[in-house]
């Protein structure tokens, strides 16, 4: 049962998601990437809120 | 992050601005070597470069207090202020940084006293001006290479072996989750639960009545889960501190006279506990899959028996085979004519007679189903003895497993009893620890397996309750909005939850096998490295066809270290350039800064190291002796070799022992006689004077 997994099998939930949804993911993918060096990411709560309510206005 | 040159003043024992240090990043000539004696500064400088980016120091770099040379300061007057600095060009995304830490000391006339150190950044714009950047520098810095995971890539080779002692196991699993973006998708889904959640506050302010009931219902669960996710989290660092202590006291059991025989007995047989309850939830596993999958086979008996009675049937009554296909009969019909001669006027009676054949002739559809799905039903029939068989085995391994864990348990408690009993009060001391630690333990482990099952039940309820308060209709247009919102989130945590639990897997196998193919090529032995699911490293070794964890040597924790960072750099250089660059941290070009990077090994690993290297790191800066620069060494990196520099040591002790390298051709004096009364170090470059 140790099917070969590959990147495009595992990222197929984002790339199969609506297009809103696909994109509050990129960007908060996006987000988290740019504030990883902080432990406790600034802010971040309010950015991902921004981010949703911009997408699916 | 490519390191471009390194320049020091009035830092330890550099006296004054010593030249600028260029830094090999070549595709090639990618290796920077710095030669010194003990004493001449390579930890010196090692610890600049992490003074400078992350404000740190390695732990062989004493007296952390006192970094500005003492030498700068005898010749100052008191009341003079005395600058330490060090600058570190780098080079990330195209864009040069300059960054400079300051550190000044007040000389004072009862001693000296040390400024906190500030940390300048300059970014060169596309002019070629130096400007500050936009942002914090710190921020900068921790964004292009992060602060927890500077002692992967500016590290003592001495004590390298520490990654992965397992003190540290823990801090390692959190560093490669954050290089390897899996930290990335953890902090996604966590946060959008978190706007998920003020997003229905907001509902809760504006829904009607029976919406707010259910919202406040909701929270209230999400509040409980939370409390016992934080309290899981607890519990996973109390066990880890748990077995410490049992390593440590079993240790120490081990080194008293006497019971080492009976303690070594007592780590083989836990060993092995282990290993059977693994088999067990394998076969276990197992078990539950044959079922799932194959169960419902056996329920068949009574369909397939049916189905076979049918056939029989039709074949009795000579329905089955249908020897005659309806489109011949049709053709017949079409051309007025049999195949013995005979003329099938429409309406006449053999015409009649033919097309009889036809509601015949129909039974050849199901002559082809009965063909198919007899062969069906022959594979059922016959898969379910296997199926039986593997379920038997299974269950036979299961109860020889759960046999032999109570054989092991047994065994395991006639040591305790024995030790219990033993007339040394240190043993029974020991013992008596031991056995509150497994009492603990076991504890833990209960309550862990508890709340994992009351999270489960909450969360169900959770989702029940998002499906009602969903399917409340909501009549007003911004009510309507706020449920898209949650709508919308809830759907990105759900699908980032997919990805997070396919792509740790996927990460963490392919970086399993990157390490045990650099540790391979390493090592003599046949050692596997293993990268468990908390990303935890350790070696095993097979013993009689079972695998048994390895209590590795200092050399073979090194080399395991080094083939740990080397797979990390590779395969993360491989993942950048794929799909998975969103999840990423922003670098994939990493340095590597080693002092002493061959110090504990012998000459065939220090051969291998040497040459597996510079193949995985971008870039490399050695600093070593002229012992660890020896033949094999210098062989295998010659080729690689960039730029070199030699640590000069200015002795004032009258009787000095002076010492050279020849390198180029050249004498570089390594230590000489100090012209003066101060001791200090200074920097050349090889193959400039």
């Amino acid at each position: 049962m140790t099917k070969e997994l590959n990147i495009s099998d595992v990222q197929e939930p984002i790339a199969t998601a609506p297009p809103e949804v696909r994109r509050i993911i990129e960007r908060v993918l996006k987000a988290e990437r740019d504030k990883l060096y902080m432990k406790n990411p600034r802010h971040i709560n309010d950015d991902i809120l921004t981010i949703i309510k911009e997408e699916v206005p | 992050m490519k390191l471009l040159s390194l320049r020091l003043c009035n830092f330890r024992q550099f006296y004054g601005q010593t030249p600028e240090i260029v830094l090999a990043g070549g595709d090639r000539r990618k290796i920077t070597v710095i030669h010194g004696n003990n004493g001449a500064g390579k930890t010196g400088l090692l610890n600049a470069f992490t003074w400078v980016l992350y404000e740190k120091f390695t732990a062989a770099f004493a007296s952390e207090d006192q970094l500005v040379n003492k030498r700068a300061i005898a010749e100052a007057k008191v009341g003079a202020t005395i600058e330490c600095w060090a600058e570190v060009v780098f080079e990330h995304g195209g864009t040069q940084y300059q960054a400079k830490r300051v550190c000044r000391a007040y000389k004072q006339k009862d001693g000296v006293e040390q400024s906190k150190s500030e940390l300048r950044l300059l970014a060169k714009n596309e002019t070629g001006r130096w400007l500050p950047t936009s942002y914090q520098p710190e921020d900068v810095i921790g964004r292009i290479l992060p602060e927890s995971l500077h002692r992967y890539f500016f590290f003592d080779g001495e004590r390298i072996e520490q990654i992965v002692r397992s003190n540290k196991k823990a801090e390692i699993a959190e560093a490669t989750k954050i290089l390897l973006g899996v930290e990335v998708l953890n902090r996604s889904v966590k946060h959008l639960g978190e706007a998920r959640k003020s997003l229905e506050k907001e509902l809760g302010q504006i829904g009607d009545p029976e919406t707010q009931k259910l919202l406040k219902q909701k929270e209230k669960l999400e509040q409980e889960r939370d409390r016992l996710l934080k309290r899981q989290d607890e519990i996973e660092r109390e066990l880890g501190y748990q077995d410490e202590i049992k390593q440590i006291t079993s240790q120490r059991l081990r080194e008293l006279a006497g019971v080492e025989q009976l303690q070594q007995r007592r780590d083989d047989l836990e060993a092995q506990e282990k290993l059977t309850r693994e088999k067990l939830r394998q076969s276990r596993a197992n078990l539950r899959q044959a079922v799932s999958s194959r169960g419902y086979m056996v329920l068949l008996g009574d369909a397939t028996a049916q189905f076979r009675s049918l056939v029989d049937e039709l074949r009795q009554r000579g329905e089955l085979p249908a020897d005659i296909k309806q489109q011949f009969v049709q053709d017949l019909l079409t051309r007025n004519r049999c195949i013995c001669g005979t003329e099938l006027a429409e309406g006449s009676e053999p015409h009649h007679y033919v097309q009889a054949y036809l509601d015949k002739a129909g039974l050849a559809d199901v002559e082809e189903t009965v063909i198919r799905m007899g062969a069906q039903v022959d594979a059922i029939d016959r898969q379910v003895p296997e199926f039986w068989q593997e379920v038997d085995q299974e269950q036979a391994n299961i109860n020889q497993f759960k046999m032999s864990l109570s054989h092991v348990e047994e065994a395991l408690e006639s040591i305790r009893e024995k030790l219990r009993q033993s007339p040394s009060e240190d043993i029974r001391k020991l013992q008596s620890r031991m056995d509150e630690v497994e009492q603990k333990i076991r504890e833990l482990t209960l309550e862990q397996g508890a709340n994992q099952q009351q999270i489960k039940d909450w969360e169900a309820q959770m989702e029940e309750l998002g499906r009602q308060i969903e399917k409340h209709r909501m009549s007003e247009t911004r009510q309507e909005q706020v449920q898209r919102r949650i709508t919308a989130a809830e759907d990105a945590i759900a699908r980032l939850k997919q990805v997070q639990e396919g792509l740790g897997q996927l990460f963490r196998l392919q970086l399993e096998k990157r390490v045990q193919e650099i540790f391979s090529q390493i090592s003599f032995t046949p050692y596997v490295p293993r990268l468990n699911e908390k990303y935890e490293l350790t070696l095993e070794e097979t013993m009689a066809g079972q695998p048994a964890s390895v209590a590795a040597s200092t050399g073979e924790n090194q080399i395991l270290s080094l083939s740990f960072i080397g797979a990390i750099i590779d395969r993360i250089r491989e993942w950048s350039k794929g799909k998975s660059g969103i999840l990423m941290p922003d670098s994939s070009t990493f340095p590597i800064v080693m002092d002493s990077p061959f110090g504990s090994l012998d000459e065939i690993y220090r051969r291998q190291v040497a040459r597996a290297i510079p193949v995985l790191a971008n870039q490399l800066v050695v600093l070593v002796t002229k012992t660890q620069w020896r033949g094999e060494v210098a062989e295998e990196m010659a080729d690689c070799v960039g730029h070199q520099y030699v640590l000069t040591y200015n002795s004032p002790k009258p009787d000095c022992q002076v010492d050279q390298i020849e390198l180029e051709g050249t004498a570089y004096p390594l230590v000489r006689q100090s012209p003066d009364e101060y001791e200090y170090s200074e920097v050349r470059k090889v193959g400039h004077e």
